[in-house]
C-alpha cells in the first residue's frame, strides 16, 4: 500500500540474461488488469524511439524482438484504458508484468471497481487524466456532475460549485492537493478556485465523514490530485487546445516535467492554463456579460534526499474573471416578478461580445504547499506538511457615480494549515493512520468598498486529530476511525444600526466525529459496502452574523448569534459486481439525518426599504434528513459496443417542519452507447483507440417542493442529447489525441433547477467543443 | 527555482500581522452610495407645498422607516421636484445631483393607482429623454389613491412608451421604490 506512490502502472522489470551487448535484446512481459488480475488481450505496447511494437495475445503476452541496449519510452495502450507511458534503461532481456487500471475506462462515467488504495473503504468515483483533458473546456463542478449523485448549484454557466449528495459549499470538503481548500465558501454563487487540468484525477468520495480531513464536511468529500512527476530523466510534456462554438470560447494548456535521476535527484513540472470565452449563447438569445477569462500556473518540485525521505513543493496560482448575466441583476422583488414574466429577459441580445463589465467576479487563489515524506521503515511512514492559501475575491456591482469598477465585495482569506501523519502497516493486514492538524484563518474585508460588508472580519483557528484503524482479511475489510476538532473563532463586525460601530463576538466550538466502514467480497467479483459515520459542521460566520439585504436573491437575510453545530447521522451501502465480464453494475442508497441543519427559513415578515419591500429570511435550525439511490450500470453489447445507464434520485425533506428542502437536486437519468474501433489505418499511419458516443441526459422536474418554497415553479423536466468522437495518433516521438463533443444537440430550451439564472433566462443551447492533446 | 519559492513564501508571510488572533477591526465605510431619504415636494401654483417623504437612516435593516403622506387639492397643476439624501453623512449628502449629471442611466417613474392621475416629465437628459426629477402633476376629482415612486438605474429608455411614462417595458434595476397615499380633495 505504502508504494501507491507510483499509481495507475505497477511494473516490475527483471534481468533474464546479462551477455547481449548487440541489438538481439528481447522485451517480453505480460499485461494484466490490475483489479481482476485477468490477462488484456490486444493490448499494445510500444517502443517511441524504434517505431516497434507488439499486440499481447489471448494470454496477454506480449514480445518485442532485436531491441538494441539504450533507453527508452514504451508506450502502453488498450482499449478502455488510459494510455501510459513507462521509461526503460535497457541492458539485458527484459520480462515486465505490466498491470493497467482497466476498468478506468468505466470509472468516469460509472465506477464499478472501488479504487481503495489509500484511501478509505467509503464509496468513491474516480475521473482520470484523460477525461480531463478531454473536458478541458469544463471547470470541477461541471466536469464531476457527469456522476451519478454528483450535480451543480450554478449561476449562469462559468459559476458552478457541486453538491454531493445534496449537500454542497460548507458541508462539502474540497481537498486539492492534500490541503482543504480556503476560501468564501458560503455563497452559491462562489465556485471552487481550483483548475481541474493541472490535476491529474479527481476523487469524489461519496461517503459519511472525513476522518482524515480537517476542513467542513458532513459526509463527502471531492480529493483534487495533481500528476506526480514521472521518474524519468528526459523532458516531457503535453500541449493541448480546445474551442469551443458557444461562447466562441478558447483554452489551452501545457505542462512540461523531468525527473534527474542521477545525481540530483530532482523532479519539476509546470502547468500552465489559460481559457478565454465570451457571452453564451441559449437557444434563442445571447446571454449578455456572460463570459469568462482565467489564467492559472503551477509549479511542481520533488526531491528525493534519501531512498526514504522526499520533499515536494506545490505552488500555484488560480486567477479568473467571471461575468454574472446582466439580466440577473436586479434592484428588488417587483423587477424579480417582471423577469419572471418576461419570455425573453432583459439584457439579451442578437449579437455576440467578449466584454466582461459589471456584475463580475474576480477571484485569485495562491496555494504554497510544501510536502515532507519519511519512511522509517518500509511499512511505517511520517508525512509532514505546510500549506498557505491567498484566497482574493472581488465581487463588483452595476453601481451608481462610476462606481462599477470599484468592488461591492472584497475580501482577502489567508490560511495556514500545518499537519503531520503517520501511516503504518502491520502485523496481518492491519493498517493504521494518524495524524494532527492545525489550520488557521484570516478573513479581511478590504475596505474598499464603501459598502456595509456582508460578512464580517473574522479569524479562525482549528485544532485537529484523528485515527483511522483497518483490518483486511481474505475476503473483508473493516475500517474505523475518530477524529476531534476544537475551532476558535474571534469576530469583528459592524453594526446595522446608526451611528455604526465595531461589534466583536467569540465562539469556540469542540466535535467529535467517528465512522466505520466493511467492505465484503461475496461471490467473485461482487462487493458489498457498508459505511456508517457520524459528522458535524459549525456555523458559518453568514449563518451567524448576515444581517441586511442579500440583493442578489432578493431577501433580507438575518443571521441568529446562537446557532448550534449540525450533527449528521449517515449510512452508505453499495453493492457492485460484474456478470461474466459484460454487465457492470454498482447501486448506492445513502440515508443521512442531520440535526440542527442550518438553513434560511422565509418568515411572514416583509421589510420596508427605500429599494421596495423584500421578504426577510431567517437562519434557523431544523432536524432534516437526505436519502437517495445512486445507480449506474454498463453492458458490454459486443467486444466494440457497450451501453451505460446511470441514474440518480434524491430526496430531502425538513422533517421538524414536515415540508421538503430547498434547493435539492432533481433526479436524473443518464444514458450513452458508446462503439470503439481499434485501429483504423488510414494512407500513412493509423488512428488508435477509437470511440464514438451517443448519449442523452434525462433530468426530471422538482417535485418534492410546495409553491410557498420559492418565488416561482422550479422549471419543467428536460432532455439533452449530446454525441462524442475521439481517436489517438502516434506520430513520432508525439502522441496525440482528438476530440470532438457536442452538448445539447437539438438545441433544446431549457432551466434547470440548481441554476440561479433560471429566474430569468434560458440554459445553453448547442455546445460543439473540439480539441487536440499531444504528449512527448 | 528556490529564488522562486523564497520569493512565494516572502510574499506569503508579508500578508501576516501581529496578533494572529485578533480579526482585523472592520474599518466603517463612507457609505456614499446610500440613498436614505426620497422627499417629493408639489408646489402649487399659489404657492403651497404639498411634502411626501420617505427617510429610512438606517438603510435596509434596523428601525422601520418613516413615510409622511400628503394631501391634495382637486383641479391644480402641481409642478414636482424630486430630492434624494443620503443621511448617513453629515451634512447630508444630495443623490440628486448624481442622478441627473448621469441622467442617460437613469429614471424615475410614477405610478398612480387612480387612472384620474398623471404626471408628465418636465426634465430631459443629453439624448432628450426624461429623467423624471422635474415633473408635473395635474389632479381632478376627489380621490383617495396611491402612488410609486421607483428610481431604475439603466432602464432602456428607447423602449416603447418608456420616455412617456411607462414603466413596464423599462428594464434596469430598481434602486428606490416606495409607495405613498394620495388624497386628493
Amino acid at each position: 500500500m505504502l508504494n501507491s506512490f507510483f499509481t495507475l502502472l505497477i511494473v516490475f522489470a527483471f534481468c533474464v540474461q546479462s551477455t547481449a551487448q548487440t541489438c538481439n535484446l528481447n522485451i517480453s512481459g505480460r499485461l494484466t488488469d490490475e483489479t481482476t488480475s485477468e490477462p488484456i488481450v490486444y493490448g499494445n505496447v510500444f517502443i517511441k524511439e524504434l517505431k516497434l511494437g507488439s499486440v499481447s495475445d489471448t494470454a496477454g503476452n506480449f514480445k518485442i524482438q532485436g531491441v538494441c541496449p539504450g533507453n527508452y519510452h514504451l508506450v502502453i495502450s488498450h482499449i478502455g484504458c488510459e494510455t501510459i507511458e513507462y521509461f526503460l534503461n535497457l541492458r539485458n532481456d527484459t520480462v515486465m508484468g505490466i498491470s493497467l487500471d482497466h476498468n478506468h475506462h468505466h470509472l468516469h462515467e460509472v465506477s464499478i471497481t472501488a479504487k481503495l488504495k489509500e484511501r478509505s473503504i467509503q464509496e468513491s468515483q474516480t475521473i482520470g487524466k484523460q477525461d480531463l483533458e478531454e473536458n478541458g473546456d469544463k471547470n470541477l463542478s461541471t466536469l464531476l456532475d457527469q456522476m451519478s449523485g454528483v450535480s451543480s448549484i450554478k449561476n449562469g454557466s462559468g459559476i458552478a460549485k457541486p453538491v454531493v449528495h445534496g449537500l454542497y459549499g460548507n458541508r462539502l470538503a474540497i481537498i486539492n492537493n492534500g490541503v482543504a481548500q480556503s476560501g468564501q465558501q458560503w455563497g452559491v454563487d462562489h465556485s471552487p478556485e481550483i483548475d481541474p487540468l493541472s490535476a491529474n484525477e479527481i476523487t469524489v468520495i461519496k461517503g459519511v465523514g472525513a476522518a482524515e480531513y480537517q476542513g467542513n464536511s458532513l459526509g463527502s468529500v471531492i480529493l483534487v490530485e495533481p500528476s506526480r512527476i514521472e521518474r524519468e530523466p528526459h523532458l516531457h510534456g503535453s500541449g493541448s487546445y480546445f474551442f469551443e462554438s458557444n461562447g466562441l470560447g478558447n483554452g489551452m494548456h501545457f505542462s512540461l516535467q523531468q525527473y534527474e535521476n542521477v545525481g540530483l535527484e530532482i523532479g519539476w513540472k509546470v502547468d500552465a492554463t489559460v481559457k478565454k470565452s465570451g457571452d453564451n449563447r441559449s437557444p434563442n438569445y445571447y446571454l449578455r456579460n456572460t463570459g469568462n477569462e482565467e489564467a492559472n500556473v503551477a509549479l511542481q518540485f520533488e526531491k528525493s534526499i534519501r531512498k526514504n525521505w522526499i520533499m515536494d513543493a506545490y505552488l500555484s496560482s488560480f486567477n479568473a474573471k467571471l461575468g454574472v448575466f446582466r439580466g440577473a441583476h436586479i434592484g428588488n422583488l417587483t423587477d424579480l416578478d417582471e423577469a419572471f414574466n418576461r419570455s425573453e429577459p432583459f439584457f439579451t441580445q442578437d449579437k455576440f461580445s467578449y466584454e466582461i463589465e459589471a456584475p463580475r467576479q474576480q477571484v485569485n487563489h495562491h496555494l504554497m504547499k510544501l510536502h515532507s515524506m519519511y519512511f522509517i521503515t518500509p511499512n511505517q511512514k511520517l508525512e509532514f506538511t505546510y500549506a498557505v492559501q491567498l484566497n482574493q475575491r472581488k465581487e463588483f456591482d452595476v453601481r451608481r457615480g462610476g462606481r462599477s469598477d470599484i468592488p461591492a465585495l472584497s475580501l482577502d482569506q489567508v490560511s495556514n494549515f500545518g499537519e503531520v501523519k503517520y501511516l503504518s502497516d502491520f502485523g496481518e493486514n492491519w493498517e493504521f493512520k494518524t495524524g494532527v492538524q492545525v489550520n488557521h484563518t484570516d478573513n479581511t474585508n478590504v475596505p474598499e468598498t464603501n459598502i456595509l460588508p456582508l460578512i464580517p472580519n473574522y479569524v479562525a483557528i482549528e485544532y485537529g486529530a484523528f485515527g483511522i484503524l483497518a483490518k483486511s482479511w481474505d475476503k473483508t475489510t473493516v475500517e474505523i476511525g475518530g477524529r476531534y476538532d476544537l475551532e476558535n473563532r474571534n469576530v469583528a463586525t459592524i453594526s446595522n444600526s446608526v451611528p455604526r460601530s465595531i461589534i466583536k463576538y467569540s465562539n469556540s466550538y469542540s466535535n467529535f466525529s467517528a465512522m466505520s466502514g466493511v467492505s465484503q467480497q461475496l461471490v467473485k467479483n461482487w462487493k458489498l459496502l457498508g459505511n456508517i459515520g457520524f459528522a458535524n459542521r459549525n456555523p458559518e460566520v453568514n449563518e451567524l452574523y448576515s444581517n441586511g439585504l442579500h440583493q442578489g436573491v432578493s431577501g433580507i437575510e438575518l443571521g441568529e448569534v446562537t446557532l448550534k453545530p449540525e450533527q449528521s447521522l449517515k449510512g452508505t451501502l453499495s453493492l457492485k459486481g460484474k456478470v461474466k465480464n459484460k454487465l457492470f453494475f454498482e447501486a448506492l442508497g445513502y440515508y443521512q439525518v442531520i440535526e440542527d441543519y442550518i438553513f434560511l427559513n422565509p418568515s411572514n415578515e416583509v421589510r420596508l426599504t427605500i429599494r421596495g419591500a423584500f421578504p426577510v429570511f431567517k437562519y434557523e435550525q431544523t432536524n432534516a434528513s437526505i436519502y437517495g439511490l445512486d445507480f449506474s450500470t454498463v453492458y458490454q453489447i459486443t467486444s466494440h459496443l457497450e451501453t451505460k445507464i446511470q441514474y440518480s434520485y434524491l430526496k430531502g425533506d425538513d422533517n421538524s417542519q414536515g415540508i421538503p428542502l430547498i434547493f435539492m437536486p432533481a433526479n436524473n437519468l443518464y444514458g450513452a452507447l458508446t462503439y470503439d474501433v481499434k485501429n483504423w489505418n488510414l494512407g500513412r499511419g493509423k488512428l488508435e483507440n477509437i470511440e464514438l458516443q451517443v448519449n442523452n441526459r434525462f433530468v426530471f422536474e422538482q417535485t418534492h417542493i410546495l409553491p410557498s418554497q420559492d418565488f416561482i415553479q422550479p422549471p419543467k423536466a428536460y432532455n439533452l442529447i449530446g454525441a462524442k468522437v475521439s481517436a489517438e495518433r502516434q506520430a513520432g516521438k508525439f502522441r496525440f489525441n482528438f476530440y470532438l463533443r457536442a452538448e445539447n444537440i437539438l438545441n433544446t430550451v431549457y432551466r434547470d433547477y440548481l441554476n440561479r439564472q433560471r429566474y430569468f433566462a434560458d440554459d445553453l443551447g448547442v455546445n460543439i467543443i473540439a480539441g487536440i492533446n499531444a504528449k512527448f | 527555482m528556490r529564488l522562486l519559492l523564497l520569493s512565494f513564501v516572502i510574499v506569503f508571510v508579508s500578508c501576516k500581522k501581529d496578533d494572529p488572533l485578533t480579526p482585523t477591526l472592520p474599518i466603517i465605510p463612507n457609505e456614499e452610495e446610500v440613498i436614505t431619504t426620497l422627499n417629493y415636494t408639489l408646489t402649487a401654483p399659489n404657492g403651497d407645498v404639498v411634502l411626501f417623504s420617505f427617510k429610512d437612516v438606517d438603510g435596509d435593516g434596523g428601525n422601520a422607516p418613516v413615510v409622511v403622506n400628503g394631501a391634495l387639492d382637486t383641479n391644480l397643476t402641481y409642478s414636482g421636484k424630486i430630492e434624494l439624501l443620503n443621511e448617513t453623512v453629515s451634512p447630508a449628502e444630495d443623490i440628486t445631483e448624481e442622478v441627473k449629471e448621469e441622467g442617460d442611466e437613469h429614471q424615475i417613474f410614477y405610478q398612480f393607482s387612480n387612472p384620474d392621475l398623471g404626471t408628465t416629465y418636465t426634465d430631459a437628459d443629453a439624448n432628450g429623454k426624461p429623467i423624471g426629477v422635474s415633473t408635473q402633476l395635474i389632479t381632478k376629482g376627489t380621490s383617495s389613491s396611491t402612488l410609486t415612486i421607483t428610481l431604475r438605474h439603466t432602464p432602456d429608455k428607447n423602449a416603447s412608451d418608456v420616455a412617456s411614462g411607462d414603466i413596464s417595458n423599462a428594464g434596469g434595476e430598481t434602486d428606490i421604490e416606495v409607495t405613498f397615499a394620495v388624497d386628493v380633495k
